[in-house]
């Protein structure tokens, strides 16, 4: 089953969706106009790389500190969070035991892949994967 | 703000305290880990950073497509290979991703921000 249909069987959740690291392309399921899905797309991969690029800068500081390659990240709203692994995102409610299903299900099926989402995220952006990942 | 409140969150590995700049004030880092105080700081100024984004990013979405609830935001998560930093306020926690439950970790985070 697509990882979007997996998310969006959460009770709780209000979309899901993905988005290609280099390019605007993207699908999503859930309760979003298609202009907003782009946007929410744009926006996560512009935070994720971002966080990429953080958690590069820690391994300066301890080469196995454990936080690279990083898997995601997650904003947490008032009554609404947004979650981003790899890349798919995902938007839910804050109710009690969401956020903790969608977190397994993403690293499940997107997260705690090693070097594959770095890997695969250089290699779409045109960087020099053996220069960063080395 | 208790640090040692912060570190019975479940999976903990550290926790810390830090300035509105990012600058780290106060940190417990247990025992066994390849965290440092060097490591803990540079997380706190990307946390500040990241969520000073993230307020900027809420507020735009709910100003453009109406939909609310994003604001006041209640914290940020950093998620690694390994482990994750929550953080919210001048207080944040690092948790094992394998033991982690995010949703304590942010109602933690939340009480040592009040």
């Amino acid at each position: 089953m697509h990882i979007a249909k997996q998310l969006m069987a959460i009770s709780g959740v209000i979309a899901a969706g993905e988005y290609a690291y280099r390019g605007d392309r993207y699908t999503y399921e859930g309760n979003l106009t298609d202009e907003f899905a782009r946007m929410a797309a744009i926006l996560c991969r512009a935070n994720t790389l971002n966080a990429s690029m953080q958690a590069e800068m820690f391994s300066s500081f301890a080469e196995h500190c454990g936080c690279r390659p990083l898997q995601g990240w997650i904003v947490r709203g008032r009554q609404v969070s947004v979650c981003a692994v790899g890349n798919f995102f995902c938007l839910l409610e804050n109710r009690q035991g969401v956020l903790n299903d969608v977190m397994t299900v993403m690293r499940a099926k997107v997260g705690d892949i090693h070097d594959g989402v770095m890997k695969s995220m250089y290699s779409k952006i045109g960087g020099d994967i053996t220069e960063q990942l080395v | 703000m208790n640090l040692a409140k912060l570190m019975e969150v479940p999976g903990v590995m550290a926790a810390f305290t830090y300035t509105d700049k990012g600058d780290l004030t106060g940190q417990v880092i247990k025992e066994g880990n390849e965290l440092t105080p060097a490591v803990l700081d540079l997380l706190a100024h990307t946390c500040v950073a990241n969520m000073a984004v993230a307020t900027m990013e809420a507020r735009g979405w709910e100003a453009m497509t109406g939909q609310k609830g994003f604001e006041p935001l209640q914290g940020f998560s950093l998620v690694g290979l390994d482990w994750s930093a929550v953080v919210n306020g001048n207080c944040g926690v690092v948790v094992k991703n394998r033991d982690a439950d995010y949703e304590a970790a942010f109602a933690a985070i939340v009480a040592c921000a009040a």
